[in-house]
């Protein structure tokens, strides 16, 4: 394992991948080993006074930059060199190199692992007869799509920036938001066939070293063929690879990525994918927008508060109808009891299966009108508002309270800033309705508890999930459930971040002061 | 890993075995708002007033049936007779939701103890309702009648009876927990609030009753009926259920009516009040101090009377605290000589003064309450008088 490991980050060369003296046979191998793939363009050409030299110039059609490679390359290449006649002829591929090529960046190669990795990525390599090496220029140019606005994390005051499927673009996304020396970058080469790139984007001096390297040994430990997306790495590098809650962070904004590096965390980004892994994750950070800290603290706080409201009522309120209604229906008003019963009057299900019923079929709705094409999104929404609707309460199916709960259950549910969790807690309150209708309210509580105790439990690399609620660390309350005014947020998270505490550089007192 | 297994089967067999256990759906409730209970030849008759929901809805166009339904049924014991009553109830009655209780007056008469014990024992009451008196009626006849408004007739009673607490004086909601913690109190008596009905008693649960502008058969509080012990002895006048919520420091609002100096009336409304009982032992006789304050408004005058002068507001006040006084003071004689029971708490207040010498005369209480001495001062300050200031009927004469 360890062994495939290595020939994929650092390949040892063996004595047969060196490049061969002849061109013809070095074409050979190259057009044997690729299949004879017809983007490979291989131009063949002569240059010199006597046409004495063969060259090829190797390239992926599609993956590098034609006009890049025909101005900057092929014209240079037989434009001068004809015209030279007094180079020696043992020297000529330096010369080409120093005096010729007016791309950017040329190094040289002498095995066929890079020059497979070159040309695969982009890039384009000359190859001369009679030496065994080969130069490569860099000619690279993905078809890359426009930085446009975040389509998952909206904000209506913000930058209006996301990451696209380019990591070079979303690197210097960051950069330009952190012009630091201090922001570091590391990067692997992950998936044994697709060769992706994995950068790690952490602020030197700030991040725990102990994180960062603990990322670094994860990534490595990564054994696969491919790496599509960075929902691949997330879950190799997950602590709890059975915990349906998410302890790996998301984000496709930028500013929300620039604000957890400074708050001493590492971002994860992934060749292919506009998602940025964040780690360590806490609980915390899923019910946090980027907005959050955009508009007045009070504002911000409120509306901390009524997410908390909204995740929790997602979570338990088809449960709790379904317990009260069962079991504890003296826990109700009387009003609102003989309210409730008249609706039920003539509903054939009992509650729980008139809740499973509804929220099963509002997830089916919810899935079609994702998965559905554009066109006929329309004509799902309409069946959908009958389905779960007034025609189902008229049909006497259901209850009208029920296609209440339902509905409320589904708007809290759209209130998370972080889809993940969001999924998290979808799935959960279904077991919690089947605890509810065997026990009522001591099932949900049941329940309650055990998801409590599991988010107690586990951790993401290493800090507490649940900090800083628990372990209670009231410094960090500033920027948990409610949000402070800025001027108070002047200490980075304690247990993400634990060297260099202090935001700003007047603020040295706050520490001394500890 | 068989052994794995078998406690996976197991955990999963005990929560699916004993999974919803008690489990009950609300198509499957009879909500019971009002719990009645008389004596009928040495035997318990339960009237239960039981809630339709679907009458009840606001969703559905109303039929022709009746809001609330109510069953009969008769046993040797309560429990038996609520139990009997599901051969004729089409669902099994819930008790949690009840609102009042009400007792028969010839239950009243026998005693209420061993009525009450079934109610305040069992689990699913909650302790919450409260507990009146049918008054020259049945608990039957009285759980029979329609009443307009309100759909559910307990909850026009449960509401007459908090409204007319507050706002009048002459009823107390009694809950069924305070009305057994005075019941057990033998030196005690309770104050119970009865109804009357007033009309025909067979026309109140036919469905014309709430078709009219002017409803036939009504419900009405008539006062507060006494008890001593456990057994009924008589109904209180207005004016005496009155100062008994003077007395027990129950009245929050209510309207008292002076004579003017000339001819008229005047009445105010009393907008608080507060009273103090205390206590005290002289040479070991009990003697009891009460003081009340109150602070009313000018509310109606109709009368000559120049409002805008000190002495006719002092004038109001002295003689608003000598109607309240004087009311109370003959309602004090006809408690303690007609009725002999203590339904103010005075033992209470002189056990709290003086353990020692309360001790003494505990066993006597019963014989010593009836000429217990009681000094009653009645404070009474005006605060407004409106948005008139003199009346109406003033401001003519004087030009």
């Amino acid at each position: 394992m360890s062994m495939s490991n290595n020939i994929k980050t650092s390949p040892s060369h063996t004595t047969n991948d060196l490049l061969y003296t002849s061109l013809s046979k070095n074409i050979k191998v190259i057009q044997n080993t690729l299949g004879h793939s017809n983007d490979i363009i291989i131009r063949e050409i002569t240059i010199g006074a006597s046409d004495s030299h063969s060259i090829a110039v190797i390239s992926i059609d599609g993956l590098s930059d034609k006009t890049t490679i025909s101005n900057s390359v092929i014209d240079k290449l037989m434009a001068n060199i004809e015209e030279e006649q007094n180079i020696e002829i043992t020297t000529i591929n330096q010369y080409i190199r120093n005096s010729y090529l007016t791309v950017g960046d040329v190094a040289n190669i002498e095995h066929f692992t890079a020059l497979f990795n070159a040309i695969l990525n982009g890039e384009t390599v000359i190859l001369l007869d009679g030496f065994a090496e080969g130069i490569v220029t860099s000619t690279r140019s993905a078809k890359d799509r426009a930085v446009t606005e975040p389509s998952t994390e909206s904000v209506i005051r913000g930058p209006r920036e996301s990451f696209t499927e380019t990591l070079r673009t979303n690197t210097a996304l960051i950069r330009r938001k952190i012009k630091s020396p201090n922001l570091w970058i590391k990067t692997r080469v992950i998936g044994d066939v697709t060769q992706t790139d994995v950068a790690i984007m952490y602020i030197n001096g700030i991040a725990s070293d102990k994180v960062v390297a603990e990322v670094l040994a994860r990534l490595d430990r990564i054994n696969i063929d491919g790496i599509l997306e960075s929902g691949y790495i997330e879950d190799f590098i997950q602590d709890s690879k059975n915990s349906m809650f998410p302890t790996v962070y998301n984000s496709e904004r930028p500013d929300v990525i620039a604000g957890e590096l400074l708050d001493g965390k590492v971002a994860i980004l992934v060749d292919g994918t506009p998602f940025v892994l964040v780690v360590p994750a806490l609980f915390t950070s899923f019910l946090q927008s980027a907005e959050d800290y955009y508009q007045h603290w009070m504002i911000s706080s409120l509306v901390r508060v009524l997410r908390f409201l909204g995740i929790s009522l997602a979570l338990v309120a088809p449960s709790l109808y379904v317990a009260i209604t069962t079991f504890h229906q003296e826990m109700l008003p009387t009003a609102m009891l003989i309210s409730i019963a008249s609706q039920r009057e003539g509903v054939p299900f009992p509650a729980v299966v008139e809740a499973l019923i509804m929220e099963v079929a509002f997830e089916v709705l919810r899935e079609a009108g994702l998965r559905m094409p554009r066109t006929i999104g329309p004509a799902v929404s309409i069946v959908g508002t009958l389905v779960i609707g007034q025609a189902a309460v008229d049909a006497g199916v259901v209850s009208a309270v029920m296609v209440i709960i339902v509905a409320l259950t589904a708007i809290c549910s759209f209130l998370f800033p972080a889809y993940g969790l969001s999924n998290t807690i979808r799935v959960l309150r279904f077991p919690l309705m089947i605890l509810a209708a065997m026990f009522g309210l001591f099932g949900v509580m049941f329940g309650i508890m055990v998801i409590i105790l599991h988010l107690c439990s586990i951790r993401s690399f290493g800090v507490p999930y649940l900090s800083p609620f628990a372990p209670l660390i009231i410094q960090d309350q500033k920027d948990a459930f409610l949000l402070f005014p800025r001027r108070k947020l002047l200490t980075r998270p304690r247990l993400v971040n634990q060297k260099n505490i202090v935001r700003g550089h007047n603020n040295k007192k706050i520490k001394s002061r500890k | 890993m068989a052994k794995v297994h078998a406690i996976c089967l197991l955990c999963i067999l005990t929560l699916v075995l004993s999974g919803c256990w008690s489990k009950r759906e609300l198509n499957e409730l009879a909500i019971v708002v009002a719990l009645g209970i008389d004596k009928v030849d040495d035997e318990y008759e339960i009237s239960l007033q039981i809630v339709d929901p679907s009458e009840i809805s606001m969703r559905q166009a109303t039929t022709q049936r009746a809001p609330v339904v109510s069953y009969h049924s008769k046993g040797e014991t309560i429990f038996e007779a609520i139990r009997k009553m599901t051969t004729t109830a089409a669902r099994k009655p819930y008790f949690a939701h009840l609102q009042v209780v009400v007792l028969g007056e010839d239950l009243a008469k026998e005693g209420i103890s061993e009525a009450l014990d079934l109610i305040s024992r069992d689990h699913e009451f909650r302790k919450d309702f409260d507990v009146v008196m049918s008054h020259e009626a049945t608990a039957k006849e009285v759980l029979n009648v329609l009443t307009p408004i309100e759909k559910v007739p307990a909850n026009k009673m449960l509401n007459s009876l908090k409204v007319s607490e507050r706002a009048w004086g002459t009823t107390i909601a009694v809950n069924i927990d305070e009305l057994v913690t005075t019941l057990s109190n033998k030196d005690a008596g309770a104050l119970i609030s009865a109804i009357e009905i007033h009309g025909d008693k067979k026309l109140g649960a036919d469905q014309t009753n709430v078709q009219r502008v002017k409803t036939p058969v009504l419900l009405q509080y008539a006062g507060l009926a006494v008890f001593k012990e456990d057994k009924f002895m008589g109904l209180l006048t207005e004016g005496e259920s009155k100062s008994i919520s003077f007395l027990k420091d129950k009245i929050q609002s209510t309207i008292e009516i002076i004579a003017c100096p000339k001819k008229g009336t005047l009445s105010t409304e009393i907008t608080q009040s507060t009273t103090k009982v205390k206590g005290s032992f002289e040479h070991g006789e009990p003697k009891i101090d009460v003081q009340i304050i109150v602070e009313q408004n000018v509310g109606e005058v109709e009368c000559d009377i120049d409002l805008t002068k000190n002495k006719s507001i002092d004038y109001v006040n002295k003689k608003t605290a000598q109607g309240i006084e004087e009311r109370i003071k003959k309602t004090l004689e006809t408690i303690q000589q007609q009725y002999e029971v203590d339904v103010f708490g005075f033992g209470d207040a002189l056990h709290r003064t003086d353990a020692k010498q309360w001790k003494k005369i505990k066993d006597d209480w019963i014989s010593i309450f009836p000429d217990l001495t009681v000094d009653v001062h009645v404070k009474v300050t005006t605060q407004g008088l409106g948005t008139l200031q003199n009346s109406l009927l003033n401001n003519p004469k004087e030009e």
